[in-house]
């Protein structure tokens, strides 16, 4: 995630009210020269637009089938792609012949991979371009292929064995050079603070407990892929991408083209998660060869992933094994934590989970991280919604669950006590109010009859991320049409809208009135949509652009209405003297008046701020009902306090954060990618054994969002795409527990586990 | 569900379509067995197939002739030769709702059925309920509850809700969701969901 610094940049200095209403702070920050005074608490209650629900500008096209998502596009001409995957967990590939398939009628184009040496089922083998899907399908099974089969090892705890088959020969493993791989195991990374043996011998209480989570798949509903055209040496892709620039980027440097040569656009995008960072996918290349196959046949290819290949190479999340060691004194102030974390990310790095850890309840002195990859024959992982953090927040927030119980303290109060975040702090009593905390079973499982509910909790964290090199282009024309443009894209976070509100609020116009045109990297320059990044990007490059074309408008505006700019403001649709606004024009009027026939402004992005916060809080409760005759959970409510400074549009915000709710339910109740021991592939790579949560599984879901001006940049807003998820995996554990005095330490929450889980504690 | 039988095929003669096969050999029979075995044919089956032949679809109430081969689904023949992008191949098997389009008002899953199939049918998708100017009851519902996110679900289920709306007007949260059981949605937009039928539904 880029957070570069801007910090040789000259700065001009603010003075701001920074922090939550109920409790504000005189904040210095030092602005990027040229940049504006953040909004801060003064001017929360004087917002037209911002902090306001807002529906979604592209709604209407979305609702009637008319948002041409990357998938939906047809060119004249365009030939149908479809990629094959090897069939086998591990070996060597011998041959592969596609004369068969190349003889097919309509088959227009063949590649095949260069790569001969197989790590996962799935890996790209081949391709093929017809003029038909269904040729094209044909085409694939026509492909023959022949492997020498190698060992292999399918998942982490098996990967963890003494013997096991190892992934990588030690010189190949993907590590970084200061990492020692034994066998499967790459790691330590290391971490921490204090001294964590003095910390444990303070303590009064002492918990030590192993938490295990499975693979879950990105699982987005349209697949990877793009449609390639060529015209001479121009490239125009269409791809499902969270960032059109990475995908230039990635095909430029893989086609060894030059990057003003290529043009790649995402207009509407189904879901990526994380998955769509990249060019391609982490697992395929897919883009790269849809665009070979492409300038082969000399025709447009759309080469899509079907589902089974989506759930193989697209990506996943993590598994993880984690200890979690808590000591505490008897008033429940922490004295150390010691965490140890094993994950696979299949054949990648980076399954760390240490975030929460590291970030929560930090007033602990002692603290000792050792986090190690393990690799195993299953697709790359790549980021997923909080990469990493959901596994590490389950973990630490059942342990301090777990600490909770033994020491008899209620577990919100265990919270309250080592909470460091003044934000949290302000985020608990909300939360417990909604979800009414004190119907909490007082002792677990304590209610009668076999259908059990309760009510737990847990937090999570996230981070204040920026990317400075964004711009942003605002077009105000002579009839008063609005124009915005910005390379990122709307991944369905609600972007689009997202900037027409933070540059009606600084024009003084409605939303509606402007028109956001994005995902094309004939844009300025936008940031790829992840981390929680884009808001806090872009909103005040949109801000600043919108301000210099307010600047120009009021120059015009101003000789019109005998006043100096300066005295102008515009709210409403009207630019009026701020002492006098009787005398006015409208937004058009002022407009009508330009000397030519466009006010055109781009802005950069100043450098980040000081902020309130560098980070983002978050806290989450739950209710479930457990059948304790049959196992099964239900979740019936949940609430979700969250900040990201101030919300940009409460209505889109709100909906991530309970779509986060439901997607992290469906990770702790239901999904669980399953790879067969004997043959090394997923047993369930499609939407039906891999479940996902459905409308008969819903709960009631509650956003509280608790705006603050957390400063750093000129609006004081920040993304909430992630922050919401990190939570919700140990709040259902907890409420599960509370329901039923059973501990659930295994992902997915099913009905199994949920009975053994119930045994156990019966035989306790 | 409650789909209209098929209408006589006669006016297609002198071609044959699958659906006529089955009716004429007896739906349900293994097809296998049926094939010039035809007690009960009161027709010589003709072939369609294996190259493209044109089908005649009624698709938002106006008839359409897509050139397809025999196997081509329903969704396939929208989407690649009609243009109709709306409906979203999602799991390619029926488990997602992504795709669903209405066959005679109930609906079906679009990928699960040959184009051949919906001849003779009404076919109803999303583009046939609404357009951005003038938007059906639920699909503004949708947009003023902010019932989407990425929107790639969001056909199927205004067509799911669509549905069961005309089925059942006023109907319960634990019936909306059975209604719409059948349609998935990964960004989490289901409660958002429920509330725009809830308030197409008070609007009726």
């Amino acid at each position: 995630m880029p957070q570069e610094d801007k910090a040789e940049e000259p700065s001009v200095t603010f003075k701001a009210r920074a922090g939550l209403p109920s409790d504000p702070k005189e904040m210095e920050v030092h602005a990027g020269e040229g940049d504006l005074k953040p909004w801060d608490l003064d001017d929360l209650p004087k917002f037209q637009q911002v902090g306001k629900p807002h529906t979604r500008i592209d709604g209407p096209l979305k609702v009637t089938g008319q948002a041409k998502y990357s998938y939906d596009v047809k060119l004249p001409g365009m030939l149908y792609g479809r990629m094959v995957g090897a069939s086998i967990p591990a070996g060597v590939i011998v041959s592969i012949d596609t004369s068969k398939a190349e003889a097919l009628p309509g088959v227009k184009a063949v590649w095949t991979a260069e790569a001969k040496k197989v790590r996962f089922a799935g890996q790209d083998v081949a391709a093929v371009a017809a003029t038909s899907p269904e040729i094209a399908a044909d085409a694939a099974r026509l492909v023959e292929v022949q492997y020498e089969e190698k060992p292999f090892v399918h998942e982490l705890r098996a990967a963890m064995e003494d013997g096991a088959p190892t992934v990588f020969a030690a010189d190949e493993a993907p590590v970084g050079e200061d990492q020692t791989v034994r066998g499967n195991i790459a790691g330590p990374n290391k971490g921490g603070r204090g001294n964590v043996a003095a910390g444990f011998a303070q303590a009064a209480v002492t918990i030590e407990k192993t938490y295990y989570l499975p693979v879950h798949t990105h699982s987005p509903l349209e697949t990877h892929g793009v449609v390639a055209h060529w015209e001479g040496d121009q490239l125009t892709v269409y791809a499902s991408t969270q960032g059109v620039y990475a995908v230039r980027e990635g095909l430029a440097e893989a086609l060894e083209i030059d990057r003003k040569n290529v043009r790649v656009i995402c207009q509407h995008m189904g879901g990526g998660f994380g998955s769509k960072l990249g060019p391609s996918a982490t697992g395929s290349a897919v883009a790269m060869v849809a665009c070979k196959l492409a300038k082969k046949a000399g025709a447009p290819v759309k080469l899509m992933l079907d589902r089974h290949q989506e759930q193989l190479c697209t990506g996943n999340a993590p598994s993880a094994q984690i200890t979690v060691k808590i000591g505490a004194k008897k008033d429940g102030t922490l004295t150390a934590v010691e965490y140890t974390s094993y994950g696979s990310a299949g054949v990648a790095g980076g399954a760390g989970t240490a975030g929460p850890v590291r970030a929560l309840y930090a007033n602990n002195p002692n603290l000792k991280i050792e986090e190690y990859s393990v690799f195993t024959n299953a697709g790359p992982a790549a980021p997923l919604r909080a990469p990493g953090h959901s596994q590490g927040a389950f973990a630490v927030e059942s342990a301090m669950d777990e600490l909770a119980e033994k020491l008899g303290m209620d577990p919100l109060e265990l919270r309250k006590k080592n909470e460091s975040s003044p934000v949290r702090s302000a985020e608990y009593d909300p939360g417990a109010k909604a979800i009414g905390w004190e119907r909490r079973n007082k002792k677990a499982g304590d209610t009668p009859g076999p259908k059990k509910r309760g009510i737990g909790m847990a937090n999570g964290n996230w981070y204040v991320f920026a990317n400075p090199n964004v711009k942003v282009q605002v077009k105000i024309h002579r009839d008063g049409s609005v124009e915005l443009f910005s390379g990122a894209q709307d991944i369905g976070s609600g972007f689009r809208t997202m900037i027409a509100v933070v540059a009606a609020e600084e024009l003084g116009i409605a939303p509606s009135d402007i028109t956001s045109r994005v995902g094309d990297t004939q844009f300025p320059v936008g940031p790829a949509s992840g981390g929680s990044i884009t808001t806090n990007s872009v909103a005040p490059a949109v801000r600043l652009a919108a301000n210099d074309a307010k600047k120009k408008l009021f120059e015009v505006a101003a000789k019109a209405l005998d006043a100096d700019p300066a005295e102008l403001e515009s709210e409403g649709g009207k630019v009026f003297v701020a002492s006098d606004p009787s005398r006015s024009l409208t937004f058009k009027e002022a407009a009508s008046r330009m000397p030519g026939e466009v006010i055109d402004c781009t802005a950069e992005r100043k450098k980040q701020y000081e902020t309130f916060r560098g980070d983002i809080a978050g806290t989450q409760f739950a209710e479930v009902e457990v059948d304790t005759e049959t196992g099964e959970v239900r979740v019936l409510k949940m609430v979700s306090v969250n900040d990201c400074g101030f919300p940009v549009n409460t209505l889109t915000a709100k909906n991530q954060v309970i779509g986060a709710m439901i997607q992290g339910a469906s990770w702790a109740l239901l999904e669980d990618r399953i790879i067969d021991p004997m043959v090394g592939t997923m047993v369930n790579p499609d939407l039906e054994a891999y479940k996902i949560l459905s409308p008969r599984d819903m709960f009631e879901a509650e956003s509280i969002l608790v705006p603050q001006a957390n400063l750093g940049n000129n609006t004081s807003a920040a993304g909430i795409g992630e922050p919401p998820i990190v939570p919700t995996l140990g709040a259902i554990a907890n409420a599960i527990y509370n329901a039923t005095g059973a501990r659930v330490r295994e992902l997915p929450m099913t009905p199994d586990r949920v009975l053994a889980a119930l045994a156990e504690a019966k035989g306790a | 569900m409650a789909r209209k039988p098929p209408p006589d095929d006669g006016a297609r003669a002198p071609g044959f379509s699958r659906r006529t096969f089955l009716k004429t050999a007896g739906a349900g029979a293994a097809v296998g067995t049926v094939v010039g075995n035809g007690a009960a044919c009161t027709r010589k089956p003709t072939i369609i197939g294996p190259g493209a032949a044109p089908l005649t679809l009624r698709v938002n109430g106006a008839s359409q002739t897509v050139t397809v081969e025999p196997r081509v689904t329903l969704l396939n023949a929208l989407r690649n030769h009609l243009d109709l992008t709306g409906a979203k191949q999602v799991c390619d098997r029926g488990a997602c709702g992504g795709c669903t389009v209405l066959l005679d008002g109930a609906p079906v899953k679009a990928c699960m059925m040959l184009a051949a199939d919906a001849e003779g049918h009404e076919i109803t998708t999303v583009e046939g309920l609404g357009t951005p100017e003038k938007m059906s009851p639920l699909q503004e519902a949708f947009v003023e509850a902010d019932a989407l996110q990425c929107g790639f679900c969001t056909p199927g289920f205004v067509v799911s809700g669509t549905a069961l709306l005309a089925k059942n007007p006023n109907p319960t949260l634990d019936e909306i969701k059975d209604g719409l059981a059948g349609n998935l949605c990964r960004c989490g937009t289901y409660s958002r969901i429920f509330e725009a039928v809830q308030k197409t539904a008070g609007r009726g």
